[in-house]
């Protein structure tokens, strides 16, 4: 393999028919990254919080109850595989698949919570993260019509840009901000993440930020402003 | 006038966070139409003229793609040349409730025709490979979530 991206070297591609997994050292570490944390995840416990109150001794202990706890393991090791899934895929389309589906398990880590403030902020996020979804599929879609293809490693090669393709990169970047919610849109996630239940919301912020980061990469992949 | 600050507390709102993020793809969208469109004719997945397959009386049309699951290859071109032999085999595969769906209506093809799994979905994603296992599991764990929501907090409630 004498093909490289973005300045690294392909260290080797899994082909699954039509698509394909590359690994570079920079999405390897990535794809390392998020295995080693659900890992953790997957054989830890969750934590405790107690809650003060000021001015009295009566101080409150939050418990997770054992049907919660196993449901929001389930989905945060699906939520850590789909992120690893992502770092490594060579595909724009299965990306976006592997995006939506963390979307879809953040809303299910926090909708199983009992708090009613941080399920109305999960509802908002939930309208947020549906929402994108659109922009999202109509990126890929404009950049499989102005390319005439969806490989991740065939755009590497092409030479030239389109106005329309930067057009679907804009939409790819809206959708995939808009499903992992960072700023602006954090505000909903803010609000999720004061429910007891670490490690498993830990993995709500390790998913958008490795997602974020292999986003920028692949629109500057199929942009090339260098 | 609002103040710059005024407008930065309202981001920490989540009700606003929604509306905002809507807006923002709305200007996104509607500045989509000053872009010249380019159509590269050069596609990956090509299928012959739609009304082709109308006229045939075909009742797949206008997404049928040809072959027999596991004997004959449908119409299929591979991103990487190399695994060309390998692929295409179950394009054409359908399921007993598509095919009953099929023998019954021409319009097969082209009603919107959904159930859980999408019949239409069969058809056009099983040239694609891994796409098919995560598009279901996208569905599966709507599904998960849903049922877990409706038993403990529809169907158990404590308070």
């Amino acid at each position: 393999m004498d093909i490289s991206i973005l300045g690294s070297q392909i260290l080797g591609i899994i082909p699954l028919g039509d698509i394909v997994f590359y690994m570079t050292s920079f999405n390897l570490f990535m794809f390392v990254t998020a295995l080693a944390f659900t890992f953790l995840i997957a054989i830890s416990k969750t934590e405790t919080q107690v809650e003060a109150e000021f001015g009295t001794l009566g101080d409150r202990q939050l418990k997770v109850a054992k049907n919660e706890f196993k449901i929001r393991r389930f989905l945060a090791i699906i939520c850590g595989l789909a992120t690893a899934g992502a770092m490594v895929t060579g595909d724009l389309f299965d990306f976006t698949l592997f995006v939506c589906l963390i979307g879809i398990v953040n809303i299910g880590i926090v909708g199983a919570v009992k708090q009613i403030d941080v399920l109305d902020s999960a509802f908002q996020y939930g309208l947020i993260a549906m929402m994108a979804s659109t922009p999202l599929f109509a990126g890929a879609a404009l950049i499989l019509a102005s390319t005439g293809t969806i490989s991740i490693l065939e755009i590497n090669s092409l030479t030239f840009t389109t106005p329309m393709m930067l057009l679907g990169s804009l939409l790819l970047f809206m959708g995939v901000a808009g499903e992992t919610g960072v700023a602006p849109f954090f505000a909903t996630k803010a609000e999720m993440f004061r429910t007891p239940g670490s490690p498993f919301l830990l993995i709500i912020h390790l998913s958008s930020l490795l997602i974020i980061v292999r986003a920028i990469e692949i629109l500057l992949i199929i942009n090339k402003p260098f | 006038m609002k103040s710059i600050g005024r407008i930065w507390n309202s981001f920490a709102n989540p009700d606003k966070i929604p509306r905002i993020y809507a807006m923002i793809l709305g200007i996104v969208l509607v500045a989509g139409f000053i872009i010249p469109l380019t159509l590269n004719d050069n596609q990956l997945y090509p299928r012959p003229e739609p009304q082709n397959q109308i006229n045939a009386q075909d009742p797949l049309a206008p997404y049928d793609r040809g072959g027999t699951p596991f004997q004959e290859r449908g119409i299929v071109t591979a991103q990487y040349k190399q695994f060309l032999p390998a692929i295409g085999f179950i394009t054409a595969y359908l399921s007993p409730i598509a095919i009953g769906v099929k023998n019954t209506t021409l319009y097969y093809g082209t009603s919107i025709y959904s159930s859980p799994g999408g019949l239409i979905d069969e058809i056009l994603y099983y040239t694609r490979g891994f796409d098919t296992v995560l598009e279901s599991s996208i569905l599966m764990m709507a599904f998960v979530i849903a049922s877990w929501v409706a038993i403990n907090f529809t169907m158990r409630r404590e308070d």
